[in-house]
């Protein structure tokens, strides 16, 4: 919001300084017919007013702050049930306030929606007095300019009407909007005013801001985003079922994803192999195959950091990857119960030691796994030195018995649910690529066939994106020209000199909020040019040309 | 002054109007939106609305070939399903039985394993008593070709009914239940032609 506001149209009846200096007010108090009818006009202006719009639009920044600061629902719930196994006590309190899910919380909404309902019945009626004062002409030229805050006075040689249109010529060229007495009465007079773009400007500015807000509206509406943990050779097809995490907006379902699909061929990450930096990560590639709609011709792309793929309007961002061992178990039977190879969850970003379980229920049989990429061996257990898998080794406690997977709830499948089993061995099992560790008791077996790496992708529409850039740009040249427009008017008036040949003239200036100054100059120069301005054939007495600048 | 009012009012009505629209477009779209199931938790479509199921290929988890257009002439049970997914694991041995009640009286029932691999899947399979084929289908594409055709398995499990004309007559999202698909494959019988 800027601090400027249109001069109300005027009146044409009443010319006076009073006129000339009368600027765009806002709240006349209310003396409605009725109270209430008072109350609500009441109730509207301070909605509407700038100052509300400025403190709903300070709470709507206060409100994202917490949306930073905590965890949140929509993007990181597992951080919320970290958050919440930390802090018992206050994270009941935090949820009933929505802090854990912020942006889609009442209270944000609220902020929300009447940020919206102030600019729009601020921006309306703007645009009606701008439509207004774009059709009203300058009011009357005051009776004693040199009260003006800029003034200044010379004499003439021609007539009063004569040097009025000396100034009307000049102004007019300079492309004032000029209102001129009667050419032909005694009082001789011209108004001129300019700087209606500051309200273009400043309109400009109002509505963007209002397109930025329906943007991110549209945004949260039709937009939606969704998360893919992708294996090396893995395909997927974008469908509701497939996705890991599906966040739409409030009017997206699960019909409305555009069906690619995509194969992750093969993912690279590089390391830095030496120095301070040894370990980070120096390059992330994921090369896919994708299709736009099933039976479409495939197309390939490498998605990297911040070069997501642009896909059926939608965009897909390498956010993550990690290891996918590949096991094969069998059961007490010889039979293959479980041949996959498995994502494990890095558990430190830095060596890339991962988590994960091996779920093979048809053979009773389940294990909790620890992935160490480049293994060496520390106090009889293993350390990951380095992120690549340069010296892969599983590190596995096995389980036997009833994973719970017939009961019908659903399970996560990185989680082992052990209160129906029991451990086949004592201590962890460490197994290298090839090998297979079979388990006492004739139970079975797993063998630890190789590594894959797997690829987290994030695909996400938003159709607001644009709009709202757009919109920024649009409401920063808004806010600009409305700073560095002046709205200005220049009011030129001409007696009869005293002497009885020639006239007096008298230029006076005003501005209003010169933010960006210049208007003094602007008005000098102005003033020189109307005195200049005398026609040739009747220059005027160099003595008196000028008293120019005059204040 | 008149005329700042009527500004004033058509303001107000124009913000008022903006909200309600707003509301009632979010309240009815969001109500509205995806497959609307009655209170069996069947999602029904009457004969003469049935959406076209898709002309599905693919193989089956020992390797052969599936033809969806090929079981015309049935009404088709088709289970989206996974070997990992414990809904899945518990609804299975109600589809066996039904396989058996209904498979000699012109109901073929097939499977499509999604994100699975065949050995998992064949684990499973041979130990609950499936006897009937499922496509191999790790990467949902037979879930995205029946989006394309209008039928969002938005769920694993979800069990669609197919018409002995090849169109959809209805499906249950989330385990089934024994009358629940007995009451689609019921419905399915009655075909427009």
């Amino acid at each position: 919001m800027t601090d400027v506001h249109a001069p109300q149209s005027q009146p044409e009846s009443v010319a006076a300084e009073g006129e000339a200096t009368q600027q765009f007010g806002e709240g006349k108090t209310p003396q409605g017919t009725t109270a209430n009818a008072g109350w609500l006009r009441w109730g509207w202006r301070q909605l509407t007013s700038m100052r509300t719009a400025l403190v709903l639009l300070f709470l709507l920044a206060l409100g994202s702050i917490p949306g930073s600061v905590l965890p949140q629902q929509g993007t990181d719930p597992a951080a919320v049930q970290q958050y919440y196994a930390s802090h018992p006590g206050l994270a009941p309190w935090l949820n009933h306030l929505g802090l854990f899910n912020v942006f889609a919380a009442p209270w944000f909404a609220a902020i929300y929606l009447l940020l919206f309902a102030s600019l729009v019945g601020c921006v309306v009626p703007r645009t009606f007095r701008l439509v207004g004062s774009a059709r009203t002409p300058p009011p009357r030229a005051p009776r004693n300019l040199a009260r003006l805050p800029q003034s200044s006075s010379y004499s003439s040689a021609l007539s009063p009407a004569a040097a009025v249109d000396g100034a009307v010529a000049v102004l007019g060229g300079q492309r004032f909007r000029l209102r001129r007495s009667a050419a032909d009465g005694a009082d001789q007079w011209v108004s001129a005013e300019k700087g209606y773009l500051r309200e273009v400007g400043n309109l400009l500015f109002h509505l963007s801001l209002l397109g930025v807000l329906l943007s991110i509206a549209a945004g949260g509406l039709f937009g939606y985003k969704a998360d893919k943990l992708l294996v090396e050779g893995q395909t997927f097809a974008d469908t509701n079922s497939a996705l890991d995490e599906f966040h739409p907006g409030r009017l997206v379902s699960g019909s409305d994803l555009p069906p690619f699909t995509m194969t992750l061929n093969k993912f690279t990450a590089s390391y830095i192999e030496s120095g301070q930096s040894r370990g980070q990560p120096s390059n992330f590639d994921a090369d896919v195959t994708y299709r736009s709609s099933p039976g479409a011709n495939p197309g390939s792309y490498h998605i990297r950091i911040n070069d997501p793929l642009s896909v059926d309007s939608l965009k897909v961002y390498l956010i993550g990857h990690g290891y996918a061992p590949e096991f094969k178990v069998t059961g007490a039977d010889g039979k293959v119960a479980y041949q996959e190879a498995t994502p494990f969850i890095p558990a430190n970003t830095a060596t890339f030691l991962s988590d994960g379980v091996v779920k093979a229920p048809d053979a009773s049989l389940g294990f909790m796994g620890v992935f160490v990429p480049t293994a060496i061996p520390v106090n009889g257990t293993v350390e990951s030195i380095f992120p690549a898998a340069d010296a892969p080794a599983v590190s596995l406690i096995g389980y036997s018995g009833n994973l719970g997977l017939n009961s019908g709830v659903p399970q996560s499948v990185y989680q082992l649910d052990t209160t129906g089993m029991t451990k086949v061995s004592g201590s962890p099992h460490l197994l290298l690529p090839g090998q297979t560790w079979a388990l006492p008791g004739g139970k079975g077996s797993i063998t630890f066939v190789g590594v894959k790496q797997w690829a987290s992708l994030a695909i996400t529409y938003d159709p607001g994106q644009v709009p709202a850039l757009v919109c920024g740009i649009l409401a920063l040249a808004g806010l600009l020209i409305s700073f560095f427009v002046r709205r200005r008017r220049v009011f030129v008036r001409a007696v009869p000199a005293a002497s009885g040949a020639g006239s007096v003239v008298t230029v006076g200036g005003l501005t209003r909020s010169d933010a960006s100054g210049g208007f003094e100059e602007e008005f000098a120069e102005l003033a020189t040019e109307i005195a200049a301005a005398e026609p040739d054939h009747d220059q005027p007495d160099p003595g008196n040309n000028s008293e120019v600048p005059g204040a | 002054m008149f005329k700042a009012k009527r500004r004033t009012v058509v303001t107000v009505t124009a913000v008022v109007a903006v909200l309600l629209a707003a509301a009632l477009a979010v309240t009815l779209l969001t109500s509205g939106k995806g497959n609307a199931s009655d209170a069996n938790g069947i999602v029904a479509y009457q004969a003469g609305q049935r959406p076209l199921a898709p002309n599905v290929t693919g193989t089956s988890l020992t390797g052969s070939a599936i033809k969806l257009s090929s079981y015309r002439g049935k009404t088709v049970v088709l289970n989206f399903w996974g070997s990992w997914c414990s809904p899945c694991r518990d609804e299975a041995p109600t589809l066996a039985g039904l396989d058996e009640q209904y498979g000699s009286k012109g109901v073929a029932f097939l499977g499509d394993d999604v994100g699975d691999t065949p050995a998992n899947a064949l684990a499973f399979t041979q130990r609950a008593g499936i006897t009937y084929p499922s496509f191999s289908d790790n990467g949902y594409l037979v879930v995205a070709d029946f989006s394309v055709a209008g039928v969002a398995v938005s769920d694993t499990p979800t069990t669609v009914v197919i018409d002995k004309t090849g169109h959809v007559a209805g499906m249950v999202i989330g385990a089934a239940s024994y009358g629940q698909l007995t009451t689609l494959i019921k419905d399915a019988a009655v075909t427009k032609e």
